[in-house]
């Protein structure tokens, strides 16, 4: 599976993002970055198949996004916004198996094989404790878990993420990271996440975007790009990358 | 083990939800000036199912039991349901737990819809039909008027409340028109009551309720899921704008098929919908069957209130504002963004 972005043009208000060609690879996490308003969410929206292109298409594994139906194209991409908007307090089971929805007609409830693939995902998460909760009850951290989670019952091969780990504590952040990690491991998912603090990327991410005031700067392999003045130019700020213990750091 | 637990209360919560209604059907039956035992309205029914008692089926007693009581007790029981049905459903939504069809215009919609079609075609053509149309009328103008606001809790309430306004001034147009004969069973049915409840009224309205009832609560899992904001929606698969408007058409159907034979009756659903929040949680899938049940027994409750206390006919829909109004004063008070 590939995403491919071709000649994309997004307008969302009076902010226009274009991206003239973009491959994402399979069973890898990639990330987007760059400034606030750069156009990161703009671009996850837009392989969500949540808004329209004003031109130039989104292919993912050959085939036209824009032209999918709404649950064809949930079975190949999930997305997790950034944060809880439901104003209903549900419970976290039924939360999660929301993510079925796609599987499902207007009339038809979920049945055992949704119940299933749910437990499924609660058990592979560890979430058990928090199932039976409600969750305006969870903090953020468990909130963000329980979001990868419904994305998960989804069975999407593609799972994109706005911000993960924004508002996160340290521990929390560094749980969210190694999740990422691991589904596109041992899951074979293929992870497209948008992410505030760059000193993860490399440990993170293989590929990286960087957006800068709705253009593409530079796109490729984490360890070809992650360099001082790409990253310096993109946040137009003074930045040096050293290596200690085997990692690259920024420093600012 | 604790999830097996929950499940069986939720089980025993639904199942006495429903009964509820038909033992108040049977007690009610038995209720009014001519006395009537639970078991003699039980037996009377059951001639009637049957066929077989005939001496028993042309008593004055089966008279008023099926003829009078029956249609009203009936057409309280679907009202109940109705309201709190289409209200439990909006509230999702709209992610508003203020919100229901009384605020968002679709009962005075419906209700000048019904007048004009008792006025313009008097009682030869069904009232539901216009009173749908204007009901579906109001909604559409409240949801388009209030469309892209800030803060749509507040634009839609009060946009809900302006529309309603709007058709409540064409309706005094048309009790200012109307011949006055129209005028006084036009002034008794707008207050709200199941008093003149026929089964004629029954017939067409009853299975339409039925119908958006039904499809309503199967709909249960899939409102909870319109709930989440749209775009979270949209990427679940769900057809949001579609499904949306379905729900709507249907809410709305079913509320103009009660107004268009009861009247105006307010806040039912907002009251149900929310008291069963409390007792079942969130999830649609049994909010919406425990707010049918609930609220028809709640509505049939406050009709036989209204029949054994009043020695007139005091319209159950100035009971229900009576209450109504200081609940949802009371909700507006306490409303955060979250609720449950």
């Amino acid at each position: 599976m590939q995403i491919r972005v071709e000649q994309l043009q997004v307008r969302y208000e009076d902010f226009e993002l274009r991206v003239e060609n973009l491959t994402f690879s399979p069973n890898r996490v990639s990330v987007l970055v760059g400034p606030n308003g750069a156009g990161k969410s703009t671009l996850l929206r837009a392989l969500a198949g949540l808004v329209r292109p004003v031109a130039g298409a989104i292919f993912i594994d050959g085939r036209e996004l824009a032209g999918l139906r709404g649950p064809e194209r949930a079975r190949l991409v999930s997305y997790v916004p950034q944060e809880y908007s439901a104003s209903l307090n549900f419970r976290v089971f039924d939360f999660i198996l929301m993510g079925r929805s796609g599987y499902l007609n207007i009339f038809t409830p979920p049945a055992r094989a949704d119940y299933e693939k749910t437990e499924e995902v609660i058990s592979y998460l560890g979430l058990e404790k928090l199932a039976q909760r409600k969750c305006q009850e969870l903090s953020s951290g468990e909130r963000r878990i329980v979001f990868i989670a419904r994305a998960l019952a989804q069975d999407s091969k593609v799972i994109l993420l706005d911000e993960p780990t924004t508002f996160l504590d340290l521990k929390h952040e560094m749980e969210i990271i190694g999740l990422l990690k691991k589904l596109a491991e041992d899951r074979a998912k293929m992870i497209i996440t948008s992410i505030h603090s760059i000193d993860l990327i490399p440990r993170l991410a293989d590929f990286m975007v960087m957006i800068q005031k709705g253009r593409i700067l530079a796109a490729g392999p984490t360890a070809e790009i992650f360099r001082a003045e790409l990253l310096g130019t993109l946040f137009d700020y003074p930045l040096r990358v050293v290596e200690a213990e085997g990692r690259q750091l920024i420093l600012r | 083990m604790t999830g097996s637990i929950r499940k069986n209360k939720k089980r025993t919560i639904l199942f006495l939800s429903l009964l509820l209604p038909l033992l108040l059907l049977l007690i009610s039956l038995s209720l009014g000036t001519l006395k009537v035992s639970v078991r003699e309205a039980l037996e009377i029914l059951a001639a009637r199912i049957s066929g077989v008692n005939q001496v028993l089926l042309s008593s004055p007693a089966a008279n008023i039991v099926l003829n009078i009581r029956l249609p009203r007790v009936l057409l309280a029981l679907l009202a109940g349901a109705a309201f709190s049905v289409s209200g439990a459903s909006l509230q999702s939504l709209f992610r508003n737990p203020l919100v229901n069809e009384y605020v968002l215009g679709v009962s005075f919609g419906a209700g000048f819809g019904a007048a004009a079609s008792l006025i313009l075609f008097s009682r030869s053509f069904p009232p539901q039909v216009l009173a749908f149309a204007c009901g579906l009328l109001a909604v559409v103008l409240v949801l388009v008027i209030s469309e892209g606001a800030r803060n749509t809790l507040v634009a839609v309430l009060l946009t809900g409340i302006i529309v309603s306004a709007l058709f409540q001034a064409l309706l005094s147009a048309l009790e200012f028109v109307a011949s006055p004969y129209a005028l006084q069973s036009l002034f008794f049915w707008l207050l709200g009551s199941f008093s003149q409840a026929t089964w004629t009224d029954l017939l067409w309205s009853g299975p339409l309720i039925l119908a958006g009832l039904t499809l309503l609560i199967k709909m249960g899992w899939r409102i909870n899921a319109l709930s989440l904001s749209d775009d979270e929606a949209r990427s679940l698969g769900l057809a949001v704008k579609r499904e949306r408007i379905l729900i709507i058409c249907l809410a709305a159907l079913i509320t103009s098929a009660v107004v268009s034979i009861a009247g105006i009756i307010g806040w039912v659903g907002l009251i149900v919908p929310h008291a069963v929040r409390g007792l079942v949680g969130a999830d649609n899938r049994l909010v919406l069957p425990v707010s049918a049940g609930l609220g028809a027994s709640l509505m049939l409750l406050a009709d036989d209130l209204i029949r054994v206390l009043s020695p007139f006919e005091f319209p159950v829909g100035i009971l229900t504002n009576l209450v109504g109004i200081p609940f949802f004063l009371f909700l507006i008070k306490r409303a955060r963004s979250s609720w449950s």
